[in-house]
Formats: structure tokens, sequence, C-alpha cells
């Protein structure tokens, strides 16, 4: 249960950070926002609402991933290489289904893995920090409440 | 994590400084203090993330023009002209790189470089390392462009670089985390892994 919470709030997290760029980026704060909503085909059309409502999404998705992250701990304790490889590998499955297959899906793209350059620099260095993110926040967790275990 | 450098002094030089009454208190750096360098340390890494986007190949067109006011407003004699037989070689317009015999591949290594410091320092992978070539980087844009913008704003990116070249900021919510103790360990075998270890 440990595990699954820590997981969870690790996503939720790491999504954050996520979130976070989308205050430094060009235009107005939270623009990239409604692009979450984008892959699941929906659109709102008050920008501020679809603005409040992307990162929810995002953070829902973040959380989804930490508890799947937490979820294959098994409730052990893990090593700091395995944290971060499970999590750079659900990064890349992030990646994967919601910014290459879920986007094009959405877009009526003609292939299911259609990506330019531009596009992959952009999708999935982000989709990987936050798989990075996630599993480096687990463990220092996992390293911070062990220390404060009774010995 | 701990940035004290008395701390790998032997104890007996310690011993000494506090004999002769010059003792200094470690810095230690705190669990949420090294968080939140790690996260600036993130962000300083979108920096350079977000300037890739447009200089992008085939043609690195919107890299030229920053080039062309470089080779026109350095601060260091000879620099420009370093440009101008380099980056600019060939060049038959001060707008476009048509012409130019050196300035995609010269542009490429570029934003290489610049895609290896967003790299390390989002990543917080051999962090000090994409620090260091941050502040290479930096440096080059101050003494092309400081004139031409507001003179702290390059300046400030080549500060922002030094900080985290001393402090090693990946060693939270980055690899380096994992990488440190291994390299150290690796260390004392292996001369290479030390000075590996010299970039997390």
């Amino acid at each position: 249960m440990h595990t699954l919470r820590r997981g969870l709030l690790a996503g939720v997290f790491a999504s954050l950070v996520l979130a976070m760029f989308d205050f430094v980026t060009d235009g107005a704060p939270g623009n990239g926002f409604p692009a979450v909503l984008r892959w699941f085909g929906i659109s709102i059309a008050n920008p501020t609402i679809s603005r409040w409502v992307g990162l929810l999404l995002l953070l829902v998705l973040g959380g989804t991933f930490g508890l799947i992250f937490g979820t294959l701990q098994r409730g052990r304790p893990v090593a700091t290489g395995r944290a971060l490889l499970t999590g750079l590998a659900l990064g890349v499955l992030w990646w994967l289904l919601l910014e290459v297959m879920q986007a094009n899906l959405t877009n009526h793209a003609p292939s299911l893995f259609s990506l330019s350059f531009g596009q992959f620099l952009s999708t999935f260095p982000e989709a990987s920090l936050f798989g990075v993110l996630l599993g480096a926040i687990f463990i220092q967790w996992q390293g911070h409440y062990a220390s404060r275990q009774p010995s | 994590m701990s940035i004290s450098s008395s701390a790998h002094k032997p104890k007996g030089a310690a011993a000494t400084a506090s004999q002769e009454g010059a003792v200094i208190a470690p810095i230690t750096l705190s669990e949420r203090s090294s968080t939140g360098l790690a996260l600036l340390r993130i962000l300083v890494g979108y920096l350079w993330f977000q300037q890739l986007f447009w200089k992008l190949p085939p043609t690195f067109a919107g890299l030229y023009p920053y080039v062309v006011c470089e080779s026109q407003h350095a601060i260091i004699p000879g620099y420009g002209t370093l440009l101008q037989h380099t980056f600019l070689a060939g060049c038959s317009s001060l707008s476009s790189p048509a012409g130019c015999t050196a300035f995609v591949p010269l542009a490429a290594c570029v934003l290489t470089a610049e895609l290896l410091v967003s790299i390390s320092l989002l990543f917080g992978l051999f962090t000090r390392f994409g620090a260091l070539l941050a502040t290479v980087l930096a440096l080059q844009l101050y003494v092309g462009l400081a004139y031409t913008e507001w003179i702290w704003t390059y300046g400030m990116l080549v500060l922002l670089a030094l900080v985290f070249v001393a402090v090693p900021a990946g060693r939270r919510l980055g690899v380096d985390l994992w990488l440190a103790p291994r390299l150290e360990a690796a260390g004392q075998r292996h001369r290479l892994a030390r000075i590996a270890s010299w970039f997390v």
C-alpha cells in the first residue's frame, strides 16, 4: 500500500514538473495544457477552463502512471538503478501511447506512428524526463522513509 | 549531499586549523535545498531545450542572423574575423545562409552541443559536464552579443551555468543520483572513472 501511495504521489509530482514548463512557454502561461485534452479528442471552447482541465488531466495521467510504477515494485524496496530504468520505460510508454499513437489517432494522421523530427524532439525528451523524475522521486522518498523507520 | 570543501581535507589539517582558531563550519545542503536546486537545474535545462526549436535542421536558418550579429559586435578583437572565416565563409547574403560553405556543419555542432546541455541538465546526467559546456556556450554568446541586448542577459546565462558547475545538482531528481556513488567507488581503481566522477 505504501509503494502504491508513494508511486501515485511521485507520478503527480513528476507531472507537476512537466506542468511547470508550461509557465515558461511562449505566449500565455498554460498554453500547452489544451494539447493534453486533444490527446483524447476533447476540446473546450473556453480557453481558461480548457487550460485548467488540461492541467488536471495531466496530473491524473501522472498519478495513473505513478500507480503503475508503484504496482510494478510489488511492495518491496527497489534499487536506484531499477527505479530509474522502470521510470524511463514508463516515460517512453507515455510518449508512445499518448504523444504518438493517441495524438495521431485523434488528429486522423495517415499513420499511427507518423512523426517528424521536430515533433520527436519536442515530445520524447519531456516524456522521458517524466519517467526519470518518477523513478528519482520514488527512490528519494523511499530513502527518506527508510531513514525514519525505527531500527 | 554535502558541498563542504573541508570534508575532503585530512583530519590533521582540520586539527591544525582548529588549533589556530580558524575553523570554518562546513556547509551542508539539506535535502530540501538539494531538491530545490535540482528543480532549478531542470528549469535551466528546459531553457536550453526550448532554444533548440528555432534553429532546427536542415537549414539552421534561425541561427544565421545571430552569427552575423556576433561577427559584427564581438567584444573581443578578432572574434568577428574568426566567425567570418568559419561560420560565414563563402556567405553572400547577410539575411540567408545561401552560399555559405561551412555554416550547416558548424550550426549542426552548435545544435548538438545545446542538445547535450539540455539533456544533461534536464536529466541530471553528468550535470557538471553539461553545465561546463553551457558555460562555454553562454560565454561565446556573451562575447558576441553582450552589447546587442541588455548587457546582463548573457552574463546571467554564464553565471547560471557556473552555479551548476559548482553544485552537484544532478544528484537529486537526476541520473547522477545513481551514477555518482558508482563512479566514486570505481574511481578508487580506474583513472577514467575518477575523471568521469568530476562531472557528476
